[in-house]
């Protein structure tokens, strides 16, 4: 099962590795050349470029803030956790963040220690935790196995593909005169989409109505299995009504990274609430209907021990032939799940320490040295200036030029310029930002503008994820409708108003007031007109009326002038809840025909956001580890080499669009009462103060 | 009026009953350090007692972002707005509470919400202080600062809502003190709804009654603690039962945190109900805002709780909460592990302080199966 890495060589006893400084080494040819260690490549970058006061202008962070903040970690070696979240997570700079992370953690020992690690997360399942699931969807359909006892045996038939080609209209990243999506990542148009319970895959998707308007037309199916009537469903050609998780009649089993437990769902013995089906039977069914039309028995045979309802064959394979698994019994955890008794994942430690055996017994990390690296030598890497672990400004999210590499002249940072790619050094249109490789120095970085600047877009505007929805479940049922954020009012004594709460965006109040926002009006936020809400938009379009973004404004004292904030998991305007709106009589923006119900009257916070592609994370040269088991790869590998989706990040322009109080004129009822930030009366500046005791 | 004591102003006060304390008195702890206003109290409340027409408006348990947050519209406040600027003089009140407050006529000092005001039960979510500048960053005690407050029935002493009903609809059970109004005696005046001064009694407008928290009283008769405090994910509530301050004993949860260490404090202790529910000061706030709201115990309870992580028993009794459903009636701390016991003396839980770590071998030989943390 575990092979000895050949690859990583222990430095010998005794040696003493240089640091710092230049060296002559002689090639086997004879030739001379000069070379440096990469800790003094990076300690010249750091040193030329991040000062407290440079990173001060950068950050806004003042000096003080930084310099406490790298004692505490000095002070802290091996017990500073860096906790990282939707937030930096969704920027598309993201994994350059986490390289200069773990170069800080690296250099202070905090990697691999019961407290002193990277902690990073964004999504939360790990398939990874059932390594063993090749048994149950990579059995080879030509052999299958009838004996419950025995294992099933393997073929790979698929080819992964990373979602995000999808809501980029389907294409791989080609601009100027070069296609920047390596080979190995494959996208390729798609014909046919089926997707179940997957986070609404359309309907929450980054970009979304470029993708409805754009991209969904050239699709020629799709198929939804959903226990809640997303906006997915709103597109879909058939939608499979399946089991909600207190309805599940087979049981079911998972994991996630920020608990220690293996997650059994036992069957219930709850009715179904409506005429739906266990997510694995729509497959199952669907097959064996196949097997009626062509007369090929494999097509039921494949779902054997679904038919007769004993997916736990599939389970206990699964659980077989998986690490973390092995040495459980499907029976007996659904009869402990049934009691409340709950199951450990069998990772190597308790609780699961990311890095523990490399750290604490010299296993090697799944690189191509079996090292931390902090030098990327792959060609595309130092295409781009990211053998290093650099700093790029936002490609959206930002008031300075967009995407740029932050550095002074360095020899080890030589990307490929704009001109190379036959581009214009001077184009930051939106599709050429994200290959675009220049290089401004800290002073020049600070000094300089995103291009939208000049048309009044002035908030970086951010759509992390709220406590009170799981990614776009279930925000929409009108107990947390009510509860998501401070407009949530169960008789809608404001009639605009598309559901019993709704989509708002949170502004610092002296930003609003200097924009003519009161605390609760209605706004419009606007993304880059090149190409949102959708490409090649036009004023007068039905789609443009369906796809712009209102919401309500929230004068918020937490965020700093020009961030301004929306939650990711509202539902969206759809043309079924537009159509609500007008002919629904309580004015609902609830599809009179599904039942969809919007939590925005228009567009969604995706209307502001798009799709971006980064070229590095689309390589056909980085060594890797596979998604499941310990071994190494090249290339793309769904869930850890591949493009993401990630970036939620723009920089918008807001602007009022009506008055906040019920009747559509005036103030919004609790700032004109005197109780709301910047608004208030005698009593709330006493309160605050705590000035009702003496 | 009546002269009763009340512990939690250290004096008598006037009160329209007599003294009359039940035989066992429910009460909580939250500790509000640990919340994060997730709401699963406020919905587990919410799909056990008030899901029905008439109740959509009505959360029986709810929490709120302070300094912003009301549930309803500004009800405290308005209240401490009306009772106007109030002294403690040392641990005794000073000042004058809601019933020695009272307008000639009334029972008690009171606001009555207006319709509107129990709309948006999540307004001034996550809201601070004062606004955030361009390089603020975050200290201790925080500048600007925000809190959660976990609010239900303070299930009072001296309840200002049962104290006004012209009808007597509203009690006070004497066998566990919590306060219920008798739905086939109430008329709906909603004397209660402003006589509270924690607005904790709603009307029903299909009824055309009130209706209020009623301490989970089917699951407190068999040993169990309410909805709120068993669905709590953050583990923030302990419900138990309450003694007076001179009768408390120490292996009660409830007196132990309350009366021994004294780091569970009423809420607006001012207004003289002598509430029920207890909380642990928020370490993160300016004590003046905490004083106004907790009374004048605040610095004493945050250095108490500040040496928790030192101190086995109460980090002990701190692990007991959310770790049963059962009510705990004693509890001991010995070699690193907390345990609870429920009236008959049964072991109802055993709790490790600190959670211990496991490295696990890399082969496990009798499963043939190799561990690992990267999979």
């Amino acid at each position: 099962m575990e092979r000895r890495s050949k690859v990583a060589t222990p430095i010998k006893k005794g040696a003493d590795p240089a640091l710092e400084g230049e060296f002559e080494v002689t090639l086997a040819d004879g030739q001379k050349i000069k070379v440096r260690p990469v800790f003094d490549l990076i300690r010249q970058y750091l040193y030329d470029n991040f000062d407290p006061p440079s990173v001060s202008k950068l950050t806004w962070a003042p000096l003080e803030a930084i310099r406490d903040l790298a004692r505490l970690i000095a002070r802290n070696r091996g017990k500073t956790l860096i906790a990282v979240g939707m937030g930096p997570n969704h920027f598309f700079n993201n994994d350059l963040k986490d390289r200069a992370i773990f170069l800080a953690c690296a250099l202070t020992r905090n990697i691999g220690t019961h407290g002193g690690n990277v902690g990073s997360f964004a999504g939360n399942y790990r398939t990874a935790y059932f390594n063993g699931q090749a048994q149950y969807n990579l059995e080879n359909p030509f052999d299958i196995e009838l004996d419950p006892a025995k294992p099933a045996r393997i073929k790979y038939l698929y080819k992964a593909e990373s979602a995000h080609y999808f809501n980029y209209g389907d294409r791989p990243l080609r601009v100027g005169n070069k296609l920047f999506t390596g080979k190995t990542h494959l996208p390729t148009p798609s014909k046919m989409v089926w997707f179940s319970n997957s986070n609404s895959l359309i309907g929450n998707a980054k970009w979304h109505y470029d993708l409805v308007v754009n991209t969904l037309p050239r699709v020629d199916m799709i198929i939804a299995q959903e226990w809640w009537w997303t906006a997915s469903c709103e597109y879909a050609d058939i939608v499979f009504p399946v089991d909600s998780w207190a309805e599940f009649k087979q049981p079911d089993m998972t994991a996630s990274v920020t608990n220690p437990f293996l997650q059994i769902f036992p069957r219930t013995p709850l009715r179904r609430l409506h005429d739906t089906r266990g997510d694995i039977e729509i497959p199952a069914g669907v097959s064996r209907k196949l097997a009626d039309l062509i007369g090929d028995r494999r097509l039921i045979d494949y779902w054997k021990f679904v038919h007769e309802d004993n997916v736990q064959v599939y389970q206990q394979r699964i659980i077989n032939a998986s690490n973390a698994l092995r040495g459980y019994q499907i029976s007996e955890l659904e009869e402990n799940a049934k009691k409340g008794i709950p199951a450990l994942l069998m990772t190597r430690t308790y609780p699961k320490i990311m890095g523990w055996e490399h750290t604490n017994e010299n296993k090697p990390w799944y690189t191509k040295t079996g090292r931390l690296e902090y030098y990327r030598p792959e060609p595309e890497f130092i295409e781009h200036g990211e053998n290093l672990p650099i700093y790029r400004e936002p490609v959206d999210g930002t008031i300075h030029e967009p995407n740029v590499i932050v550095a002074k002249p360095h020899p080890a940072i030589k990307p490929a310029g704009p001109e190379e790619y036959g581009l214009r050094r001077d184009d930051q249109s939106v599709e050429v930002r994200q290959v675009r490789n220049v290089i401004l120095t800290p002073e020049q970085t600070v000094a300089s503008q995103h291009p939208r600047r000049k048309d009044g877009f002035t908030h970086i505007f951010i759509t992390p994820k709220y406590r009170h929805g799981a990614h776009t479940t279930p925000v929409d049922t009108d107990l947390m409708a009510v509860w998501f954020g401070p407009f949530g009012d169960p008789y809608r004594r404001d009639k605009r108003m598309p559901w019993v709460g709704e989509g708002y965006v949170d502004i610092n109040p002296e930003d609003a007031k200097s924009l003519g926002i009161q605390d609760g009006d209605y706004v419009w936020v606007d993304g880059d007109p090149e190409d949102r809400p959708y490409r090649n938009w036009k004023p007068g379009d039905g789609e443009y009326k369906l796809s712009r973004c209102m919401l309500r404004a929230r004068y918020y004292l937490g965020t700093p002038p020009s961030v301004a904030r929306s939650w990711f998991h509202m539902y969206a305007a759809t043309y079924g809840s537009m159509e609500g709106q007008q002919k629904n009589p309580d004015g609902l923006a609830r599809n009179p025909r599904t039942g969809y119900q919007a939590m925005f009257r228009s567009g969604s916070h995706q209307s502001a956001v798009r799709a971006w592609l980064r070229p590095t994370l689309m390589t056909d040269s980085l060594v890797r580890k596979q998604t499941m088991g310990q071994q190494i790869g090249q290339g793309f590998e769904p869930d850890v080499h591949c493009t993401v989706g990630a970036p939620k990040e723009s920089l918008v322009k807001i602007t009022k669009a009506e008055d906040g109080a019920a009747s559509g004129q005036g103030l919004w009822r609790p700032a004109a009462l005197g109780l709301r930030p910047t608004y208030e009366k005698e009593a709330m500046k006493r309160f605050l103060e705590g000035d009702f005791i003496r | 009026m009546a002269k009763v004591f009340n512990w939690h102003l250290n004096r008598t006060m006037e009160y329209p009953f007599s003294e009359v304390r039940p035989k066992k008195q429910f009460a909580m702890v939250f500790d509000t350090n640990k919340c994060i206003a997730c709401q699963t109290c406020t919905i587990a409340c919410k799909n056990a007692w008030t899901s029905g027409q008439g109740q959509e408006h009505m959360w029986w348990n709810n929490v709120e972002s302070k300094p912003w947050g009301f549930y309803p519209l500004g009800w405290d406040v308005r209240l401490l707005d009306k009772l106007g600027p109030q002294p403690w003089n040392g641990g005794t009140y000073a000042g004058k509470t809601v019933f020695e407050a009272a307008p000639a006529g009334e029972i008690a000092l009171g606001v009555m919400p207006e319709k509107e005001d129990w709309s948006y039960p999540n307004i001034g979510e996550d809201e601070v202080s004062a606004g955030v500048k361009r390089g603020d960053y975050i200290r201790i005690p925080h500048q600007p600062w925000m809190f959660y407050l976990q609010r239900i029935c303070n299930h009072c002493t001296y309840p200002a809502c049962a104290s006004a009903c012209p009808r007597k609809s509203i009690y006070k059970r004497p066998e566990d003190g919590i306060v219920l109004n008798d739905q086939t005696r109430c008329r709906g005046y909603q004397e209660c709804i402003r006589a509270c001064p924690y607005k904790k009694v709603m009307f029903r407008e299909d009824t055309g009654k009130t209706e209020k928290c009623i301490g989970c009283y089917p699951r407190v008769e068999n040993g169990f603690q309410t909805e709120c405090v068993v669905n709590c994910i953050g583990k923030i509530r302990l419900m138990g039962f309450l003694s007076r301050p001179d009768q408390a004993r120490e292996d009660n949860p409830l007196d132990y945190l309350v009366h021994v260490r004294k780091v569970a404090l009423p809420l607006y202790p001012q207004f003289g109900t002598e509430p029920n529910i207890y909380y642990v000061p928020p370490l993160n706030v300016p004590a003046r805002f905490s004083r106004m709201m907790f009374g004048p115990g605040v610095e004493r309870a945050m250095k108490e709780y500040r040496k928790a992580a030192e101190d086995d028993d109460l980090a002990g009794l701190l692990v007991l909460f959310g770790s049963t459903p059962r009510i705990i009636h004693h509890f001991q701390v010995k070699d690193g592990r907390a345990r609870g016991w429920d009236e008959k003396n049964e072991l109802l839980v055993e709790v490790p302080i600190k959670e211990p770590i496991k490295i696990r071998p890399f082969h496990d030989e009798q499963r043939n199966v190799y561990r690992f943390n990267i999979l």
